[in-house]
């Protein structure tokens, strides 16, 4: 196996006196997608969102292709390639479907802007038939499509995605799901996915289980307990 | 007599809706209601007025310039750091601004030698507007308040960077993750706001005079015709400065223009109390 794109090992980080990750180590390599679940108040999103550095490390590092980027600002790191897909408010709602993607790849250069965007759109027929129209307009999936949009255009070099399918029906999720899976088949790169959904276990090719801000397990899809993820998913973990 | 108020307040319009414009275009963005623009406006206009034995256009340039990079340095070294320490704390931001205001009247008294001025610009001729006569240079106020709103439209609609703008104003947070500079979008729209009222006091400092404190009546009159049209709100401002506009313009036909003082703080008062969103919406967009 290739080596891991990122490496996160020991981390800790904490909200006031309130440890939300404890001690978490995983690492995700090229063309895998990683899989992270565990019930509300895991530190799922903690993890994520402290890796594309919004969250100061109370300990542990970060490794990108093998050099430690957890002293570098959000615009740094997104320069190195590493897409933040928030859950919530991951969208300017009052600007066009088309700005918006714009606006996702505003480091990059024009032209390569352009393949990129036509790229969403194959991904999302559905966003460039709505291309010009205001984003707090689209249905609920629509958002979600063009939220995850947004990261994509940026070409990523690593891409952490929080919670995609949240509130949508099941079937927007299965097909978004889908389009996350492509994603990886065609651009080979890593991606980290949040999921409270069981159908994550569909598409990621490793699970981590997560548990009040701590790693529970780290397995491979082929050997994982699947009973377990769904219980520890479920929240019922006791 | 209807005809020459109207014509008027339509021209008072046009150079109070400078300040109010700089107001909105800072307020969207930073979601700050920035009470130093006044000062740094009457700042910027003795600037202009210093230098016009030189050359008038140079003099006004440098003058809009000063005003900018006051604007730009005020919130890239104070604004923005206390901002990310402090969070949204409007109190504070009210206390700080209205000082850098002080601070700045403070400066002009020291930095220049007469208080008060009146910038002699070339009156530009006279319009004859169905027998009512103005100076072109009242009219060149209306043009520039129109044509700045209309420039500031263009940009954010047409260009990157005021795309990133309306992005930076409509989602912070996103607007970081997503590798914009929102720093640089705070300062430049700070940078803006005090140009446009530092073109609001070159121009009041051209058709009256300006005094050291013609700064807080910018920034207060700014402020209540802002609030009139919804703070943050370009279109909203720009119908509340015609609509005051036409109010102290008829007022003083009508009543007098002792009276224009009391009408003005009166319509804002009401509106606070009926809509305290102004009239057409308070909005955090440029």
């Amino acid at each position: 196996m290739s080596d891991p794109v990122l490496e996160v090992s020991e981390l800790a980080i904490a909200y006031g006196a309130n440890l939300a990750v404890k001690g978490v180590s995983v690492t995700v390599s090229e063309n895998e997608i990683l899989g992270i679940v565990g019930p509300n108040g895991a530190g799922k999103t903690t993890l994520l969102e402290s890796i594309a550095g919004l969250h100061p490390l109370r300990q542990g590092s970060i490794r990108f292709r093998g050099n430690r980027i957890d002293h570098f600002s959000v615009h740094k790191r997104r320069k190195l390639g590493i897409v933040l897909i928030p859950q919530e408010e991951n969208i300017f709602p009052g600007m066009m479907v088309k700005e918006n993607l714009e606006m996702g790849a505003v480091l990059m250069p024009a032209r390569e802007r352009e393949t990129q965007m036509d790229y969403v759109y194959e991904l999302f027929p559905t966003l460039k038939e709505r291309s010009r129209q205001i984003a707090n307009t689209l249905s609920g999936g629509e958002r979600r499509m063009l939220a995850v949009g947004v990261g994509i255009v940026a070409n990523a070099q690593l891409f952490l995605i929080d919670e995609p399918s949240v509130g949508l029906a099941p079937k927007l999720v299965t097909n978004l799901l889908e389009r996350l899976r492509q994603l990886k088949e065609d651009t080979k790169r890593p991606i980290a996915l949040c999921e409270q959904n069981i159908k994550v276990l569909n598409v990621a090719d490793r699970i981590l289980g997560m548990e009040a801000g701590e790693s529970k397990f780290c397995e491979s899809l082929d050997v994982v307990d699947k009973g377990k993820v769904k219980e520890l998913y479920l929240g019922l973990h006791a | 007599m209807i005809l020459n108020g109207f014509i008027n307040g339509i021209i008072m319009a046009g150079i109070v809706a400078l300040p109010v414009l700089g107001i909105a275009v800072i307020y969207g963005m930073t979601g700050v209601i920035n009470f130093a623009i006044g000062g740094i406006g009457v700042f910027s206009a003795f600037t202009t007025w210093y230098l016009l034995p030189y050359n008038t256009v140079l003099a006004v340039v440098v003058g809009l310039a000063v005003g900018f990079a006051l604007g730009y340095s005020i919130q890239a070294l104070l604004l923005t750091p206390l901002s990310a320490r402090r969070g949204g704390d409007l109190n504070l931001f009210f206390l700080i601004t209205n000082n850098i205001g002080l601070i700045f009247v403070g400066l002009t008294r020291v930095i220049f030698p007469r208080p008060i001025i009146g910038i002699p610009l070339p009156r530009l001729g006279t319009i004859n507007i169905f027998s009512v006569q103005t100076s072109g240079l009242k009219f060149l106020a209306l043009f520039i308040a129109i044509g700045s709103l209309l420039l500031l439209r263009a940009v954010e609609r047409y260009t990157r960077v005021g795309k990133s703008w309306r992005a930076t104003s409509q989602n912070l947070r996103l607007a970081k993750i997503v590798g914009i500079n929102t720093s640089r979008a705070f300062n430049v729209a700070s940078g803006i706001g005090c140009m446009l009222a530092a073109f609001g006091a070159i121009i009041w400092g051209s058709l009256y005079n300006l005094t050291l404190t013609t700064g807080f009546d910018l920034t207060f009159l700014g402020y209540i015709i802002a609030v009139v049209g919804g703070i943050g709100n370009i279109l909203g401002g720009m119908s509340a400065s015609l609509i005051i506009g036409l109010v102290l313009s008829f007022s003083a036909y009508l009543v007098s223009g002792s009276w224009q003082s009391v009408i003005l703080y009166g319509i804002a008062m009401i509106t606070l109390i009926v809509a305290p969103r102004g009239i057409l919406g308070s909005e955090r967009s440029v």
